[in-house]
């Protein structure tokens, strides 16, 4: 499906290394590069950086459709940005971008401080279920996960309000399509709908999952 | 190993949310052994979810908490941050250390002369996970179901009205969809299968069991 034309965009974006954030008008190797300096020479200034732009999401997400209190924000916000610290050194800037890498740190995180709340007893942390293999490594296929990662937030920054909002409901309050359909008066059906379009639109490659 | 059969688009994108309960993600990221395409695309959904993230409004953080941060960072970090390895028989090692030893060590439980269950703890309380293990060419008596069933084969093989399964290969039935499960013939079929109620038998013949059918979730 990638046309000759995508495949020199990809060369293009590989010789250009500065890529600029749509929304924040940041580089995106700025958090890459810190979480680099962390790893390599325990940074604290860079950590320290990383904290002051990071903190106030997770403590956003933490809060988001939630009935986590201020002190289990700060909790989370805490718990997370250790484990950056931490485990900077499994961070591979030439594959994903750092906010995805902090993204699902903070995801696992949350979801495991929910079952903590809820009494779960188990052997099993959100950490344990990261794929077992690494999938094709290849530079090439590390390009192309990037680009797709860039394309996803150009492409973010323009979907209609009525999908925003749905996914805003499904990622960062952490609501089933079930929920989300219910608190929205929508059909489930509208819902999944929704999400397919917003999906489509980004190029997120799900045709596999039609046909199951 | 290329496998047919895949989680819905709404499965993969709970799973990047984070939202699966526990044993459905474990259902859904054990497929992900079998399948580099799904896994691919679980990877997009989370580059969405981060994007999401980036683009939230950030709720104010003091520098209290970050110097409380950063006395802490000399801790010794927690014993083990090692990704599992894929282990040798195939076997997705989250489910070997569920099981921790081999299939023939469960405590399977006969259900009928073709049918035998292992529970497994995952510790979700509205969940049953359990090993099912189908003799080569036998089947499991037309049942439905009160809940959903998501299942992922691991060894051998089966067919329904819906096609041919084999190792990796996942499905999702919700309530109320009755199928009878035909394994493959020369080899025992062993699947997961998560499920939110019990079977229930729809046969004559099997109706009896339902009383005993309750769930085994924990």
């Amino acid at each position: 499906m990638e046309s000759s034309a995508g495949q020199q965009e990809v060369a293009a974006q590989a010789d250009e290394k500065v890529v600029r954030w749509p929304q924040a008008g940041r580089r995106t190797d700025e958090w890459s590069e810190c979480l680099v300096k962390i790893a390599r020479d325990q940074d604290r200034a860079a950590f320290t950086r990383l904290f002051r732009h990071f903190a106030p999401l997770i403590k956003a997400f933490a809060l988001s459709g939630s009935t986590l209190s201020a002190n289990h924000a700060d909790e989370l916000v805490q718990e997370v940005m250790l484990k950056v610290w931490q485990k900077a050194g499994a961070f591979n800037p030439e594959k994903a971008a750092a906010s995805t890498w902090v993204y699902t740190i903070a995801r696992n995180c949350r979801t495991d401080l929910f079952r903590r709340l809820q009494k779960f007893d188990t052997p099993l942390a959100a950490e344990d279920f990261v794929p077992e293999h690494e999938e094709n490594q290849e530079p090439f296929a590390q390009l192309q996960s990037k680009r797709s990662g860039e394309r996803i937030r150009e492409v973010m920054a323009g979907l209609p309000p009525d999908q925003m909002q749905i996914l805003a409901k499904v990622y960062m309050e952490g609501k089933s399509h079930a929920e989300a359909a219910a608190e929205l008066d929508l059909p489930l059906g509208t819902v999944k709908s929704r999400v397919r379009l917003a999906m489509q639109k980004m190029q997120v490659q799900f045709e596999r999952a039609e046909q199951s | 190993m290329a496998t047919h059969h895949h989680p819905q688009l709404e499965l993969l994108t709970e799973y990047a949310a984070g939202t699966l309960s526990l044993a459905q993600l474990a259902c859904v990221s054990a497929h992900f052994n079998y399948c580099d395409g799904c896994q691919r695309t679980a990877e997009q959904l989370q580059d969405v979810g981060a994007a999401l993230f980036e683009a939230q409004d950030a709720a104010p953080v003091g520098d209290a908490l970050l110097n409380t941060v950063l006395a802490r960072l000399d801790e010794a970090p927690p014993l083990s941050y090692g990704k599992p390895r894929r282990s040798e028989n195939g076997v997705p090692a989250l489910l070997q250390r569920l099981m921790s030893g081999d299939f023939s060590d469960l405590a399977w439980r006969k259900i009928t002369s073709a049918l035998s269950i292992a529970y497994l703890k995952t510790g979700d309380p509205n969940y049953e996970f359990a090993l099912y293990q189908i003799k080569a060419g036998g089947t499991i008596p037309d049942h439905d179901h009160r809940g959903s069933e998501m299942t992922l084969v691991l060894e051998g093989g089966f067919s329904d009205d819906r096609g041919t399964y084999h190792p990796g290969d996942f499905t999702f039935r919700q309530a109320s969809e009755a199928h009878a499960p035909r394994a493959l013939p020369g080899q025992d079929c062993i699947c997961l299968a998560v499920l939110d109620a019990p079977l229930r038998f729809t046969g004559w013949k099997h109706r009896w069991m339902n009383p005993f059918l309750t769930l085994h979730a924990g």
